[in-house]
């Protein structure tokens, strides 16, 4: 090949290689920009006039052009830079080494007094966002940085304002980061905002492509688009999303340490101590937004990801997109001693196939024909970009288990001058963090299975006369149409009471013909084929069907329902192909194969041994269906269950099956046939239509020194390297704990690798490979610098729910607290050294930690006063929930909404988020909270009438009815609130599930309760929570 | 045929009797080798039998009912039992009798005499039954489209046949039973049983939702019924064929094959054994004392479940004689002990099972046997559901009229009998209610130990054979005692097709005779019909139920016995021996019978064995000789049809031969009727005479095919074609290829090394004289 050809510039032969997009369909992500954006309308199918509202987010990235890598073609020879040497940047660690914390907080106290408990403005210890500088920054050079999004950070332009040519600038980023990771530069530490801008295009331009990437020029490609966004884009904020996020993370802790004043000058007079903080200073989470273009590696380093809550685009130079995995410490200690000191986790959280962002460029899809990828012979890793070539390209060295490997012959090619391979721009296996392999025949124990649906709907008397009955059948005929097309989509339905009720749904047949299996000990299917049958066969047998099934068990007056053995029956019908099996389950299962007792009812009653074991309820009642679940996902049977109920369903128990075969829960208690269906259809649709994938094994490596401790999450485990997932899709997360087994080599990156393995709803097999590889360090205080708090908190709200039905709750509450503490204490001992005694000094990374683990204490799934169900269903919840949406589980976002039409033309959709304390809620208001999964509209006592009747269509409080529907009325305050409704279900994926709550009333008391940071019957306010840790670390101290 | 036709050997009472006069002491009858036995034909129809619409008198002491042999006493109005000497008073309602106004009963022509039990059906609703009989189809569906096609319009023929109140179940099988819900309206449905699992009656009655009487409610709108089930629940099942014919028709329209895989090289996984237990359970429902048949359809051997005759392996065959003879049937045992206990259980529902197998290969007709004996069912064996033995012999169970089988539901039989008689037991469709009692035998045969038997179905034709033993104690000592007659009462209730419950008394009375005395009398008793057909019975039951039983040693013992005691002959000189009229065709039944595929069973498998000692068992004499002895008629030019001998001698080129062997009719044209036949005489109206010759046999055939239930097979063929096998392998053979020199031009010779008849009677005759 042309060896003069800069790397990292398109190699000639790019061209040809442009015809992979091709061969790389992926079903998943095909489709995905569009069919994201037509999945989001969806959710307003039943408010038809708010529909041209109901797409915003979609709309601004699906119209410029989609990211084709024909753009590639169109060279960057400019960019001829020798910046992607292997290992330019470390030099710098040889600068001092300044444990940032000391300098830096006192600093600080120059906006405050010291010691004294008035807080910093809030802008102070904001790591980024709306924070003032930033913003007036960006309005100066909101213009000309536009262009220029990609890259560059307001960070980064400070420190590489001396560095002169442009070229060196993205050598700048690793450059600081080294600093960072070494330890603290005092220089940065004024907020390094106003030199940037000067060199922006130049940087930009000349800015060579990351090292590593082929695709350089889609980040250009990028550019119009975001031109495209004005809307989204206040000007105001322009600053924002061109800046390269990790860069403000990084600065900024070397300024920003959080520093809150202790309550008292002396411990021990708590009482007065909260009176003295101003809760308007105190840490609350800032969201940002508009969305930042994030480059996983930048300069041959990782780059720390943006929080996960935020909004951001990737692109992926190396390292995986923070969606598919990301780690609690963006710097892997080298010793599990150092991170016992720290009181961190070291975990990871694996989303294999998480959304991505519109804009984000699909993954590669790499066929290496009949041998299959490339693998380490030893530990069997991926070959992945970390993956050393030696020896002229004929040997390569695993990043995970170090041995060398031959290459393969017809996989071998030259290294270049700068010691890679001479293809690995143009091969996405080597340049990208995340890459799908097709999977060759070996990785097949039979043919990929088709898609399988099968739907179980309750029909005992229950079911049917709440209605929960049509609305399931509703659903499902009209989710009908978007199943996957083709031959290979198979579909089946059964119904269940006291006895299960297939259907054989043959064309053949004039008419469905109903076919019971009255055994309901000892379950079998009543027909080894026609029970699940072609979609394409079937529809118009299926649609009449589902007609039909409310008004036939209309008059029915079975109680009971089989739960268990329906289950079990339908998994004998799928049992040969496996797929997903969809129950709708209305009322307690009381006969069958793995009947439960009411044993909510019974605890009740029994209330002296319950106190104790309280828990204990929150268990499966017995083995069977653990037994039953584990047999499903041998045999990549997936249960997803909608339970639609008006009581106790023991969803402890029943959630065992779906937890252990991929599925999911979907609880709507109590349930409403006037406002729920609306969202069980879209539930049911998400579920249906979100990329994912079946009969998957996945599993995660890491370098030699780690190895993963444990999983948790929804799937199967049979063996302790691997987990089964009969069913995997966007929305499921895995929490990988990880821990030392050896020593990490300072300087060093370790490397952790997932690999999935699944079969695409199409039916081709694939090996989804996610990679990331992290700085290894000896420094705490890097530790501190570099966790993710996020990921962190997420870690603590997963394994306190794998707690609380073991332990008491007590117990699980001062665990968490604990946890806060001791990282707190570990900083203060060990980073902080030199701060008076007197404050409480959190690292900036982790400065809402506080706040999140207070926010989970009074969370539902750790208050005791909750119904079981309620907390069942919580935790879990919790075991699949993906980081973004595990912060707004516990603390959710609060709008307030009577004021919606005030706002800017040009402002975010989104109202500004209220702090949850009730000194915000006004009682003139009316507030709407989210937190991803249900939304409370909130009324207070003296709303205006007239704001009533535009929003809601009555005039008084006293009129707010207790099932609500939205509707859009004709005016803007109604148009607005829609399209915030609107906003925040395309952004958490989820319909939601309204309530309206009205002061005074018991649905108002429920509001309350999310006010996490008022003191409650549940816990401590925000401040005495604040003293209570201060405290706390005080007397470790001592 | 003509004889058939004439004569009426039963007479009004339809029993035969193989000794008509008893000798007076048990060593004196068991010298007569052949048993005490009667056949009877319990609810047999005669243009004579009065039909009494009250309930009869019964014998205070021993429930004999009045009969024509009864002592009266008209001044005192005193009735004497024949059987006990009880006296006993005629009720109020008797008041009238006198010698001249004698009740129906008391004529003595009446020997048998019919009660209706039942008051007649209130006028308001004479047309409504109180409980139609159920007819309940089990379906097998693992066959081939062809088959099953067959089988399907068989039964909807059958459905339109049926009475138009009659309920109807459906039920069809395969891997798994699926119960059809024939009153759910809204769609087809049906529930599905597992076919490996065994399950109990209150299982399928809790699963089919019947479990006490209806707690579950239905689902649906079930179609009202104005009968006397509606509170049971089961009439969801169970619907009046004029209601649910139309949806049978789609349903059996839409009915396929069985859709479960077969592995190549197997045979179909078949649960007929769960089948019959669930469709059982389902009749459980049913309110006590109803009528109901259980009609299975089977086309092949149950290979699932409880009742399986075999593995699915087709490398392993179904048991043959041999494999059972060996004990090498693994699953022989098992499945005959499943369906003995579903018998017990139809008996105690008072339920039938009908069996119609058709199928090239077993379908385990041999295990199933006990339960369609016990309950009385009928049963056809066919090669295909397309074959006219099958699709004629069902259609007639359903027709109406002249050809109805007349089939009557709930029977029971009770015999009462003189002093000293003793019952051993009853061969044929039926079962020991186990009701104990003076004249209950030591020793058992067949159904016994007792004195009542169960006949859950039973028709027109049905026939028991009644064996009788004498009493031990010896009444010798008083000879010449008053009473030289003895007394038998057969009492049959049954509902009949109507629903209306009947009792049939049929008293008969024989002479007792001194044998020490006299044995001419004896001889003149002795039925040799009746005497060859009990002991076939006799034979094929030793055969099944006791081991290492030789069938052939035993009846030529007993023959050479019987030849010694009644034959005249000089000590020592077989040239001597003569034996009585009376005796003289029962040494050739005997023959015939060693030949039959009764006792020859290794030329049959055990499904046709099975099969035909059903038959032999439920038959009349007339009928179960033929089973033995075929009939063979000869049409020839110039002379009118007349009775062939058995031989292969009357085999003759310008003949046709019409040999009835009751499960096959074989029309059998001489070698040159088939030449003249083949070059189209008969079609030229110079040669109507050989037309009506070639008519003659066939329209004969017919005659006998349209009596016959099962249909028999009929078989046309010639002389020197393959399918003559099926004449000669029933004649004499007399002429076989160790003889063939001297036979008549135009006949046969046998391939055989059998014994013919004439060995057969030379070595009979030297036995039985010697000394």
């Amino acid at each position: 090949m042309a060896a003069p050809v800069p790397p990292g510039a398109p190699r000639p032969g790019a061209n040809a290689r442009q015809q992979s997009p091709h061969p790389n369909f992926n079903p998943n992500f095909q489709t995905n920009p569009n069919s994201l954006a037509d999945n989001m309308q969806n959710m307003n199918l039943n408010r038809p006039h708010s529909m041209p509202n109901s797409g915003p987010r979609p709309s601004p990235f699906g119209q410029p052009p989609p990211f084709p890598q024909s753009s590639v073609t169109a060279g960057f020879p400019v960019a001829s830079p020798p910046m992607s040497r292997p290992g330019p940047p470390p030099g710098m660690v040889g600068r001092p080494a300044v444990i940032p914390a000391g300098p830096l907080q006192s600093t600080l106290p120059a906006n405050v007094p010291p010691g004294r408990p008035v807080g910093l403005p809030v802008s102070h210890p904001l790591p980024f966002g709306s924070r003032p500088p930033p913003a007036s920054l960006s309005s100066s050079t909101g213009g000309a940085v536009l262009p220029s999004s990609a890259f560059p950070s307001s960070g980064v332009s400070s420190a590489s304002a001396a560095p002169p040519p442009p070229a060196r600038a993205p050598a700048q980023a690793p450059t600081m980061r080294s600093v960072l990771g070494s330890s603290a530069v005092s220089s940065p530490q004024t907020p390094p905002l106003p030199s940037a801008s000067s060199p922006f295009p130049a940087m930009t331009q000349a800015r060579p492509p990351p090292p590593g990437s082929p695709y350089g020029p889609q980040t250009w490609s990028m550019q119009p688009q975001q031109g495209t966004q004005p809307p989204h884009i206040p000007g105001s904020t322009h600053a924002q999303p061109p800046r390269m996020f990790g860069m403000p993370q990084q600065a900024l802790p070397n300024q920003a340490m959080t520093n809150i004043p202790p309550a008292l000058g002396q411990p021990g007079a708590p009482m007065s101590g909260s009176s003295k903080i101003d809760p308007n200073q105190i840490p609350r989470p800032i969201p940002n937004a508009t969305p930042i273009v994030y480059e996983t590696r930048h300069g041959n380093s990782a780059n720390p990801p943006p929080p996960a809550t935020s909004d951001y685009i990737v692109r992926d130079t190396g390292n995986c997109s923070p969606r598919y995995m990301r780690c609690t410490i963006n710097q892997i200690p080298c010793t599990g001693d150092l991170l016992t000191t720290s009181a961190m986790q070291l975990a990871l959280l694996v989303q294999p196939m998480a959304l991505p962002h519109p804009s984000e460029d699909p993954i590669q899809v790499v066929d290496f024909g009949e041998s299959g990828p490339v693998r380490c012979s030893r530990c069997k890793g991926y070959i992945n970009p970390f993956m050393k070539f030696i020896d002229q390209g004929r040997k390569f060295i695993c990043n995970l288990c170090g041995f060398t490997d031959d290459t393969p012959r017809d996989y071998h090619c030259n290294l270049g001058p700068d010691g890679r391979r001479r293809d690995a721009d143009e091969r996405p296996e080597l340049c990208r963090g995340t890459v799908e392999f097709v999977a060759s025949k070996e990785y097949m124990v039979r043919d990929p299975m088709p898609a399988v649906y099968f739907f179980l709907i309750d029909v005992s008397m229950n079911a049917v006369q709440t209605g929960a009955t049509a609305a399931a059948c509703s659903a499902i005929n009209q989710v009908i149409s978007d199943l996957p097309e083709g031959t290979r989509t198979q579909v089946g339905i059964a119904t269940f009471d006291s006895t299960i009720h297939f259907y054989n749904l043959k064309r053949a047949l004039q008419q469905p013909l109903m076919l019971i299996v009255p055994d309901i000990q000892d379950v079998y299917t009543p027909l080894e084929t026609d029970v699940i049958v072609q979609l394409s066969e079937c529809r118009q047998h299926l649609e009449l069907l589902l007609e039909n099934i409310p008004t036939m068990f209309q008059t029915s007056t079975t109680a009971e329902s089989c739960f268990g053995a329906a289950i079990k029956a339908a998994f004998l019908a799928m049992k040969s192909i496996g797929g997903k099996l969809l129950v709708f389950q209305s009322v307690l299962p009381s006969v069958g194969i793995g009947a439960l007792s009411s044993r909510e009812a019974e605890g009740r009653t029994n209330i002296s041994a319950s106190e104790k074991e309280a828990h204990k309820l929150l268990q499966p009642a017995d083995k069977i269906l653990k037994t039953m679940a584990i047999e499903f996902a041998e045999y990549q049977v997936c249960v997803d269950v909608f339970v639609t109920t008006q009581t106790y369903v023991d969803i402890a128990s029943i959630s065992v099956i779906p937890r252990t075969t991929g599925g999911q829960v979907y609880y709507y208690y109590p349930f409403s046939a006037v406002s729920d269906p609306a969202k069980l259809y879209n539930d049911l649709r998400w579920n249906i239509t979100r990329p994912q994938g079946f009969e998957a094994v996945m599993r995660v490596r890491c370098s030699q020194g780690i190895q993963v401790q444990d999983y948790s999450g929804n799937f199967c485990k049979r063996i302790p390297t691997d987990v089964d997932l009969a069913g995997i899709d966007c929305d499921k997360c895995i929490l990988v704990t990880l821990k030392h087994d050896d020593k990490l080599q300072d300087g060093s990156e370790c490397g952790f690798q997932c690999a999935l393995l699944y079969t695409t709803v199409y039916g081709q097999r694939r090996i989804r490979v996610t990679n990331l590889s992290l700085p290894c360090t000896n420094m705490l205080s890097n530790l501190f610098r570099s966790a993710d708090l996020d990921t962190q908190f997420t870690c603590f709200l997963k394994q306190a729910a794998i707690e609380i039905p073991t332990c008491p709750l007590l117990q699980v509450r001062d665990h968490v607290t604990n946890l806060c503490i001791n990282i707190l204490l570990s900083y203060r001992k060990f980073c902080a050294t030199v701060s008076s005694t007197g404050q409480l000094i959190l690292p900036e990374a982790l400065k809402l930690l506080p706040l999140y683990t207070l926010a989970l204490i009074k969370s539902r799934g750790l208050r005791n006063d909750g119904r079981i169900d309620d907390r069942s269903f919580w935790f879990n919840y919790v075991s699949s929930l993906s980081t973004p949406l595990a912060i707004p589980l516990v603390y959710p976002r609060m709008f307030a909404i009577h004021n919606v039409d005030t706002k800017d033309g040009d402002e975010s959709v989104l109202p500004p988020t209220i702090p949850l304390s009730s000194e915000h809620v006004c009682d003139d208001g009316i507030y709407l909270l989210e937190n991803g999964e249900d939304a409370l509209i909130y009324f207070g006592s003296s709303v205006d009438s007239s704001i009533l009747q535009q929003l809601f269509g009555f005039t008084s409080v006293d009129e707010v009815p207790t099932q609500f529907v939205m509707q859009q009325f004709s005016n803007p305050l109604s148009k607005n609130f829609n399209d915030v409704v609107n906003v925040i279900r395309q952004q958490r994926c989820s319909y939601l599930r309204f309530a309206l709550c009205k002061k005074g009333d018991p649905s108002g008391m429920a509001f309350l309760s999310c006010m996490v940071e008022d003191k409650n019957a549940n816990g401590p306010s925000y401040v005495e929570f604040l003293v209570h840790i201060h405290r706390q670390i005080q007397m470790k101290m001592s | 045929m003509s004889e058939m036709a004439n004569m009426d050997p039963e007479g009004i009472d339809a029993v035969r009797m193989t000794w008509n006069v008893w000798p007076r002491t048990k060593v004196e009858a068991s010298k007569c080798v052949i048993p005490l036995a009667a056949s009877i034909a319990p609810i047999r129809p005669h243009t004579d039998i009065p039909m009494l619409p009250y309930a009869p008198l019964r014998c205070k002491t021993c429930s004999a009912v009045l009969n024509a042999f009864a002592r009266v006493d008209f001044m005192a109005k005193i009735w004497i039992c024949p059987f006990c000497y009880q006296r006993n008073h005629f009720p109020p309602h008797y008041a009238m009798i006198s010698e001249t106004n004698l009740p129906g009963e008391l004529y003595p022509q009446y020997t048998t005499v019919q009660y209706a039990l039942q008051s007649f059906p209130d006028p308001n609703n004479s047309n409504a039954p109180q409980l139609p009989p159920v007819f309940v189809f089990v379906l097998d569906t693992c066959m081939i489209e062809e088959e099953l096609e067959f089988v399907k319009s068989a039964m909807k023929q059958a459905i339109g046949l049926l009475p138009e109140h009659a309920l109807v179940g459906f039920v069809s099988f395969g891997t798994q039973v699926q119960v059809h819900e024939l009153g759910f309206s809204d769609m087809s449905k049906v529930y599905v049983f597992r076919g490996s699992k065994e399950i109990s009656r209150e299982q399928v009655l809790e699963h089919l939702g019947l479990g006490s009487a209806g707690r579950r409610p239905t689902v649906g709108y079930p179609k009202v019924l104005h009968n006397g089930y509606a509170n049971t629940g089961v009439n969801r099942f169970l619907l009046p064929a004029s209601d649910c014919e139309y949806t049978l028709d789609t349903l059996l329209d839409e009915l396929q094959t069985d859709q479960w895989p077969v592995q190549a090289g197997h045979r179909a996984s078949r649960c007929t054994g769960v089948a019959l237990s669930v469709s059982a359970g389902l009749l459980a429902a049913c309110l006590p004392g109803t009528g109901a048949r259980i009609i299975a359809l089977v086309g092949g051997p149950c290979t699932e479940g409880p009742g399986t005759i075999v593995s699915k392996d087709l490398s392993e065959p179904v048991r043959s004689h041999k494999d059972l003879d060996k004990d090498a049937a693994p699953y022989f045992k098992k499945a005959v002990k499943f369906y003995d206990s579903l018998a017990k259980q139809l008996v105690s529902q008072g339920h039938v099972l009908d069996l119609f197998a058709s199928a090239l290969d077993q379908v385990g007709v041999a295990e199933m046997k006990v339960a369609v004996e016990r309950t009385g069912g009928l049963v056809v064996l066919a090669e295909s559901f397309g074959h006219s033995v099958f699709k004629d012999s069902f259609k007639r169970v359903f027709e109406d009229g002249e050809h109805s089988l007349g089939l009557c539901f709930n029977g029971m039989l009770e015999i009462n009998c003189s002093k000293d008689i003793k019952i051993q037991g009853v061969i044929g469709p039926c079962t020991s209610l186990e009701k104990k009692g003076p004249n209950v035998a030591d020793t058992v045969i067949g159904e016994g130990n007792t004195t009542a038997w169960k006949m859950c179905g039973l028709n027109k034709s049905t026939s028991l054979t009644v064996l009788f033993d004498l009493s031990s104690t010896e009444r010798s000592n008083v000879p010449g005692a008053a009473n030289s007659q003895f007394y038998l009462q057969f009492l049959t209730s049954y509902q009949d097709p109507e629903g209306k419950t009947m009792l049939r008394v049929t008293t008969v009375t024989r002479q007792w005779v001194d044998s020490t005395v006299s044995s001419e009398e004896l001889l003149r008793g002795f039925d040799q019909e009746t005497a060859a057909v009990v002991m076939a019975r006799i034979t094929s039951l030793k055969m099944e139920t006791e081991e290492g039983f030789d069938a052939t040693r035993w009846l030529d013992r007993n023959l050479i016995r019987l030849c010694s005691k009644f034959g005249d002959y000089r000590k020592d000189d077989p040239s001597s021996f003569t034996l009585n009229p009376c005796f003289s065709l029962f040494p050739q039944f005997m023959f015939n019978l060693r030949r039959s595929q009764f006792v020859q069973v290794f030329n049959n498998s055990p499904d046709e064995t099975a099969y035909f000692r059903m038959l032999l068992n439920r038959e009349n004499i007339t009928n179960a000789a033929v089973m033995i002895q075929p009939s063979l008629i000869s049409y020839s030019f110039n002379s009118l049809p007349q009775p062939a001998l058995l031989d292969v001698a009357s085999i003759s080129a310008d003949r046709i031969l019409l040999l009835d062997s009751y499960f096959s009719i074989v029309v059998f044209h001489g070698m040159t009727i088939a030449q003249w036949r083949n070059m189209g005489y008969q079609n030229q109206p110079e040669h109507q005479a050989f037309a009506e010759l070639l008519q003659a046999p066939q329209a004969d055939a017919q005659m006998i095919i349209q009596e016959r239930f099962p249909v028999p097979r009929l078989v046309v063929c010639d002389q020197h074609g393959s399918q003559a096998r099926f004449l000669l392998a029933k004649l004499n053979p007399s002429a076989t290829y160790n003889n063939s020199s001297d036979i008549a031009a135009g006949s046969d010779i046998i391939f055989t090394d059998d014994v013919s008849l004439q060995v057969f009677f030379e070595h009979l005759q030297r036995l039985a004289v010697q000394s």
